[in-house]
Formats: C-alpha cells, structure tokens, sequence
C-alpha cells in the first residue's frame, strides 16, 4: 500500500526528549497529523512513572533521554518479562546516525528510527510503516523484540532475507551518519546465520 | 547452536493497539496531515528566534568555562547537549545552517569527552559559524549553498578532532 493514511485520534502517544523545544515540535507535527492525546516526558524516571500508571499506545524516545538513554531503556522495556508494555512500538529518534548505532538501536528491540531534525514526513512515514508492517515478537535467551528478519513489501525500501525477499540495500560505511533511506534498510536488512534473530 | 530450549525463539504476534487503531478508516489523509503539521511548525517559529538566542547562550556560558579547563565534564556535557539541542531542531524549523554547524561543533566536543584537546580557536570559529548562520541572510540557506563555509568547518573539525592513542579516558 503506498501512502496508507494513519489514524492516530484517540491513540495514547507518550513522547520522551530532553529538549523541551524538541518536545513541543514533535507534539506539534503529531497532533497535525490528527493526533489529540500526546503526552510528554523529559527522562526516563517520569517514563516509567507514566508507564505504570497508563496504558501507552508507542512511544517516541529520543535515544539521549536521560539518565541512560534511549537504547538502554529500549532494551530495559523490551526484557523486563512483567512489564505490560513490553510489546509497544517504539520509535526511536536519533540525531546519531552512525551505523553502529543504528544497529544497536535494532539490536535493543526498537521498531525503527527516525533521523534527526526530524521533518513531518519522515516521522508520518515511519509511523505508517509499523501500522501497516506488523511483525512477529521474538522471545529468546539474547533478544526480546519484534523479527529482525522481516519481509518488506514496499515503504521504506529496505528488504529482509527470506525466500522472495527483494535485494538488501544496505549502506555502505561512507561517513559519520546514515541518511534515513539507509536507516531504514538497515533496520529492514536481515543478519545472517544469527541465532538470536 | 545448542540444543536447549532457551535458545530456541519463540515467535508470536503481540495484541498491537496502535497497529489496529492506526488502520481504522477515518485518519487525517497523508498530504493533509503533512500540510497541518507544517502549519503547527510555522506556529512555532514565532518564539524560535527566542528559544536559538537562550540556546545559543548556554552554549557559549558552557563553552566559558571549558577556557582552561578541558577536562570539565560538566561544562563540556552542557556544551554538548546545547549544541545537540540546536542541531535536533534547527534544520524542523527551517534553518538548515544552524544544523549543520552544531553538528560540526558536537562532533568536537565528543571528540573533546573521548580526549581530544580543548581547541578555542576551532570552537571559537563554530561559534562565529552559529551566530552568522542564525542570521536573516543566512538562515534560509542550505549547507550546499555555502561550499567553501561548511567545507573549511569540516576540515577544523577533523583536524582537531583528533583523540591521543594512548588516551585512556
């Protein structure tokens, strides 16, 4: 489906950075999109308080959310086996895209990332993809999350390794950064032979 | 891969409540949803100029009190994360400078946190970069328009950006 139109009325959106300006845009963008419950936190000890005491529907963390990050609470969401919202999307925003970085992102249980400053339709976009993407969690002894192996079949561009698969794209170590296109494949881009995908 | 059971994955689909809501019919169409989130970012842009100079002046109290004292972690966190703070924001709100300078100037002071030296002249000249960039002239200019601006600040920011081998911090 190309251009699939999301609707985000009555959806709980909880949005993590520390950058109060930040904050306000991304509120601004979601609720243009037709959003009308976002709420706001500054780091992770109100995240949690806000996870506790209602449901959330995805959350949008920035990955330098104090005090440990965004990749570190990723991963603390997605292993903690008692916590109600260990299954919730979560996208996360990085002003970092260094490859590594994009990987451990994958790596902690994020749905996907979405570069830094942010434009309204790179956020719109990803966040039509993990609607209308579903994907299996997988539970094992080294990763908690949803399938790092999945299938594509159109938005955003990147593919997955399974028989019928498109080919993988993905970005060659050209500089510091990744440009979203190649956040996305590489996020879509299948390991190989990994035991734990 | 050994054959026990809790290296085996278990795979399921979790009851999504956002992927099901996500898909009722009835949502904002996606050329309209973009048209109203650019209008709340114009909104917006009234008190930017206002929240870039704030910004901007954290930045230089933080670099302040890095002068002669390079290995200040906390002044050199607060540098950084008001340099990341302009950098998140500046290109959403239209200045595509602004951005890129203040991604320039945090990769010197990561480089700085991983031990580089503490160059005043380079983070002098970022600053300068900043000031201009925020400006009427510049502010609506892209990185490509000024060539021979971001590829010297790049070439600074590679040449100072260098950490000793044998620093252990």
């Amino acid at each position: 489906m190309k251009n699939p139109t999301v609707n985000l009325r009555d959806l709980v959106i909880l949005v993590a950075d520390p950058n109060a300006y930040a904050r306000r845009i991304t509120n601004g963008i979601l609720r243009g999109f037709g959003a009308n419950k976002v709420l706001e936190v500054e780091q992770a000890l109100s995240l949690f308080q806000v996870l506790s005491s209602q449901k959330i529907d995805i959350l949008l963390c920035d990955t330098r959310l104090p005090p440990h990050g965004g990749l570190m609470l990723t991963r603390t969401i997605r292993r903690n086996a008692n916590n109600e919202n260990r299954t919730i999307p979560i996208l996360l925003m990085s002003s970092d895209t260094g490859e590594s970085t994009i990987k451990n992102a994958r790596d902690a249980g994020a749905n996907i990332v979405v570069a830094k400053p942010m434009s309204p339709k790179s956020l719109y976009d990803r966040l039509a993809w993990i609607a209308f993407n579903p994907r299996p969690f997988i539970d094992t002894a080294t990763y908690f999350g949803p399938d790092r192996r999945f299938k594509i079949e159109g938005y955003p561009g990147g593919v997955g390794r399974r028989k019928g698969d498109k080919q993988v794209e993905v970005a060659e170590e050209v500089g510091p950064g990744l440009a979203q296109d190649d956040i996305d494949n590489l996020f879509s881009a299948a390991r190989k032979g990994q035991p734990d995908a | 891969m050994p054959n026990d059971a809790k290296h085996e994955a278990t795979v399921f689909y979790a009851d999504n409540r956002f992927e099901r809501m996500a898909r009722r019919q009835g949502g904002v169409a996606r050329e309209q949803a973009l048209e109203n989130a650019q209008a709340h970012i114009e909104e917006l842009k009234s008190d930017f100029a206002e929240w870039l100079e704030q910004e901007m002046q954290e930045l230089r109290t933080a670099i302040s009190q890095l002068e002669g004292h390079s290995s200040d972690m906390p002044s050199l966190d607060r540098a950084y994360q008001s340099c990341a703070h302009l950098h998140d924001v500046g290109a959403t709100m239209g200045f595509e400078l602004v951005t890129f300078v203040a991604n320039n100037l945090c990769e010197i002071l990561a480089a700085m946190k991983a031990g580089a030296p503490n160059d005043k002249d380079a983070i002098d000249c970022h600053i300068d970069a900043l000031m201009l960039a925020k400006t009427e002239p510049y502010r609506h200019i892209s990185p490509e328009q000024v060539p021979e601006m971001t590829s010297g600040l790049r070439r600074v920011g590679e040449l100072v950006s260098i950490v000793p081998a044998d620093n252990n911090k």
